[in-house]
């Protein structure tokens, strides 16, 4: 088999690396939902305070596709919708029931998956909530029902700061995987790529049927699936589809259609400087953050993030974790002002560039917190984006053409193929302070709307 | 240092939005984040950021700027009276070139923030470097009005002009230096070299070496006094930091190792130059002009060209800004420069002119190779 090999990119050394050991999160008492986690989906309710639900029940549909629903991840009573700016849907709380009461579908064994036809997979996907664990490039959205893609991508090989590692959780549980990957072969009846780190050794990974079966290494983003979409069947415009699912979704995919229930579990890893505890911790969907870190110290003056410290969002101990997220991270915030700290050796100082002292040492002994570290600038071409960039796309002119607006050059230089989590390294690097992965994003929306 | 931080931060509100100085935002930003690290945190992901800023960056050219400085203000003393010590070259050349320095950083840095009052936006280190680098390209007894008029002319039209930092099309400091080449010629033509001695008029060895048709250049400047070694330790009269070329190797070994400079470009130069100068040496049998003899050797250390292609040519933002293109824009400059001092005899330093020239076809070069690029893509497209 052959391995793509990719130099460019950076492994972030943060301290605080989650230990290979999982923990039980105890049951909650509540759980939240919020439907801006479903970029793509405009939700319209279904229920109303005080009513109950099972799991598995849904909560709301998508306006664009009436048969596209969000489903409780537990069975309780809505105790409070949330309401944002002009009324919009910003969160749903239910209060768990003490016995949990499913909704039933329909179930088939691991050999009668092969008899399923794609309009039922497509149907029972919509109806139990799960479709939107499908996502679509471009524009890394809720994938549209109506448009088959052209491949669906699988990474099982994770290379984000503290994202679980692939091997540790078939280890445990690779109940549905090969179920999953069936279905969403059937389903979008075009190839399933499934990408492996160079040294994987999951045989549930490595004898799987129905795919495609891809070795990439190198440093992050060598795990993201942009990336890998880049270098196996790059998007070539708007109309490309390609689709592609997290690996612990399609276990909850294959356990769905084996189970007949709504899968709530998945297992997801606690990271960071700020936590006493590194471990992965067994959650259920909707969960708060604070519920997660449950019997967890936090340090004072942290940040709380839902996703890795590189694409997260930050949120509060009452938030939940992200619909997609499989990752808690807590970091110190910045400690305040140093004095002439340009000018200092930067024993301490962490940087990917060789310019201070810590280079010597790797990175050894430095800390990492939230501060800039810099005023923003324009931009100076050092070539640092570059270097950690591990594709065919020159991102100094792309940024200039999205600065620009000019939405032609931004197609000739690839825009389609990009996300802004594969940038979010060179937002990281950039010596201007540039929100790199933020231009990229907007650049996104931009040709979207005018293109 | 509690009071500095807290002095500034009773002037911080004075020089926000509605406080009475609020024009002159940018050259409170500049001395705040001069003195501390700007204190703003990540607002969005990625939540944690390198340590790298433009501070740092510049910060480091100027570290690899330094050998040749102070190399170059010995040589000044050393030219003047090789007899005395280190110490007394240091000083002599520090009294004969320190002004020029200080008018150059003062004069230039006042246009620099008009502008970035009037423009709103922040003063950007990229001065610190330009500021540095002009008076090390010039001749030590350059009057400083000249100085003064040259890093104007420099900052305004060479740099403001087109936007500021980072939209310049050519490098600011070479345009203040052009801009005095060609503005005061009985001054400043290249074939003679200023010291701080009043009856020491020397010429270049690049002078030298095109001063007799159908010669041997390697005798002439032999003849004439310069050494490969002399040439290559720089202590030969000549600018106030651009004579050595060992110095600006040691410079070319920071940026190299902190990648600052593209490694790439200073390759291409030297491969240009070398290619340039063989193909020229093979002419030169059948020709009188004796600037074809030179060896490549003789082209390295001689004038300007070492400090050319590694402080000058290697600025990121009037380069050449993609890989491939900064061969492209490295080779070119090496075989301008070469053909300058060989066939436009006018002009004996010809590194100047082909950086600029390399400036000026940076752009184009970029976009050949952002189309190659693009038809790779569409390539990789079609195999699907």
């Amino acid at each position: 088999m052959d391995v793509i090999r990719l130099k460019k990119g950076h492994d972030l050394a943060l301290a605080g690396k989650p230990e290979q050991r999982l923990v039980n999160a105890g049951q909650p008492a509540r759980l939240k939902i919020r439907p801006g986690d479903f970029t793509g989906i405009k939700p319209k309710l279904t229920v109303k305070e005080g009513e109950h639900v099972k799991t598995g029940s849904p909560l709301f549909y998508s306006k664009n596709c009436p048969d596209m629903f969000v489903t409780a991840p537990g069975a309780g009573r809505i105790v409070n919708i949330g309401l944002g700016e002009r009324r919009s849907v910003e969160e749903i709380v239910i209060d768990l029931d003490k016995t949990e009461s499913f909704e039933e579908f329909e179930r088939c064994d691991e050999r009668s998956v092969a008899s399923l036809s794609s309009g039922r997979i497509k149907e029972q996907l919509l109806l139990s909530g799960l479709w939107p664990v499908i996502r679509q490039r471009p524009f890394s959205r809720v994938a549209d029902p109506d448009r088959l893609p052209k491949a669906v991508f699988i990474s099982a090989m994770p290379t984000a700061p503290f994202s679980p590692d692939t091997d540790f959780l078939l280890y445990h549980d690779a109940t549905g995987l090969q179920t999953g990957l069936s279905i969403l072969k059937k389903l979008a009846g075009s190839p399933v790529h499934l990408v492996t780190a160079k040294n994987s050794s999951s045989a549930p990974l490595l004898q799987a049927k129905d795919v495609v079966l891809h070795h990439f290494a190198g440093p992050h983003p060598a795990g993201n699936v942009g990336i890998h979409i880049h270098h196996i069947a790059p998007i070539r415009n708007r109309d490309d589809v390609v689709w592609y699912v997290a690996l612990q979704d399609v276990m909850r995919i294959g356990r769905l259609f084996l189970k007949g229930k709504y899968p709530v579990d998945k297992i997801v890893t606690v990271g960071g400087e700020s936590v006493d505890q590194r471990h992965y911790v067994k959650i259920r969907q909707g969960m708060t953050i604070g519920d997660i870190l449950w019997g967890n110290k936090v340090g004072k003056n942290a940040r709380l993030i839902s996703g890795d410290v590189l694409t997260g969002v930050q949120r509060s101990a009452d938030d939940p974790l992200g619909f997609y997220h499989e990752t808690v991270s807590a970091i110190p915030e910045s400690a305040g002002r140093e004095f002439v700290g340009w000018f200092r050796p930067g024993l301490r100082k962490y940087s990917v560039t060789n310019l201070f002292l810590s280079r010597l040492l790797n990175n050894r002994g430095t800390r990492v917190d939230t501060g800039m570290h810099g005023s923003p600038r324009v931009i100076i071409p050092f070539g640092n984006i570059e270097s950690v960039l591990p594709m065919n796309i020159l991102p100094t002119f792309l940024v200039k053409m999205i600065l620009a607006e000019d939405i032609d050059e931004m197609e000739k230089l690839g825009i389609y193929e990009c996300d802004p989590e594969d940038f979010a390294l060179c937002s990281f690097v950039d010596a201007s302070k540039m929100e790199i992965s933020e231009i990229i994003r907007e650049g996104l929306e931009y040709v979207e709307k005018n293109g | 240092m509690k009071g500095l931080r807290k002095y500034l931060d009773g002037l911080s509100p004075h020089f926000s939005e509605g406080g009475k100085w609020y024009r002159f935002a940018p050259l409170y930003e500049m001395v705040d984040t001069v003195f501390y690290v700007p204190g703003n945190t990540t607002t969005r992901a990625p939540h944690v950021r390198d340590a790298v800023d433009m501070k740092r960056s510049m910060f480091t050219v100027i570290l690899a700027l330094l050998p040749a400085l102070f190399f170059g203000l010995f040589n000044i003393g050393y030219q003047v009276d090789p007899g005395s010590g280190i110490v007394q070259n240091l000083l002599a050349g520090a009294v004969a070139a320190g002004p020029m320095i200080l008018v150059s950083y003062a004069v230039g840095g006042l246009w620099e923030l008009l502008f970035a009052v009037i423009r709103r936006h922040d003063i950007n280190e990229g001065f610190l470097v330009t500021g540095l680098l002009l008076p090390m390209t010039l001749p030590p007894e350059v009057p400083l009005w000249m100085v003064a008029a040259g890093i104007s002319f420099g900052v305004v039209i060479g740099k403001e002009v087109t936007g500021g930092t980072g939209y310049n099309v050519f490098n600011p400091a070479l345009v203040a230096r052009a801009f005095i080449f060609f503005a005061y010629p009985g001054d400043m033509t290249g074939d003679h070299v200023w010291s701080l001695a009043d009856d020491l008029t020397a010429a270049t060895p690049l002078a030298v070496a095109a001063s007799v048709e159908g010669g041997d250049a390697v005798s002439l400047v032999t003849s004439a006094g310069y050494t490969v070694k002399d040439m290559f330790f720089g202590l030969i009269p000549g600018s106030v930091g651009g004579t050595s070329t060992l110095a600006a190797l040691f410079g070319a070994t920071v940026l190299i190792v902190s990648r600052i400079a593209n490694w790439r470009i200073m390759a291409g130069g030297l491969v240009g130059m070398v290619g340039a100068s063989l193909l020229a040496n093979m002419l030169a049998p059948a020709s009188q002009n004796t600037m074809l003899s030179l060896p490549p050797l003789y082209h390295f250390v001689m004038g300007g060209f070492a400090f050319g292609i590694v402080f000058m040519a290697t600025d990121p933002v009037s380069a050449a800004q993609t890989d491939r293109g900064r061969w492209i824009y490295g080779i070119l400059i090496g075989v301008l420069c070469v053909m300058i001092r060989v066939l436009n005899q006018a002009f004996f330093e010809g590194i100047m002119l082909s950086i600029l020239l390399g400036n000026a076809f940076a752009p184009m070069i970029d976009y050949f190779v952002l189309r190659q690029n693009i038809a790779k893509r569409q390539k990789a497209y079609d195999r699907q």
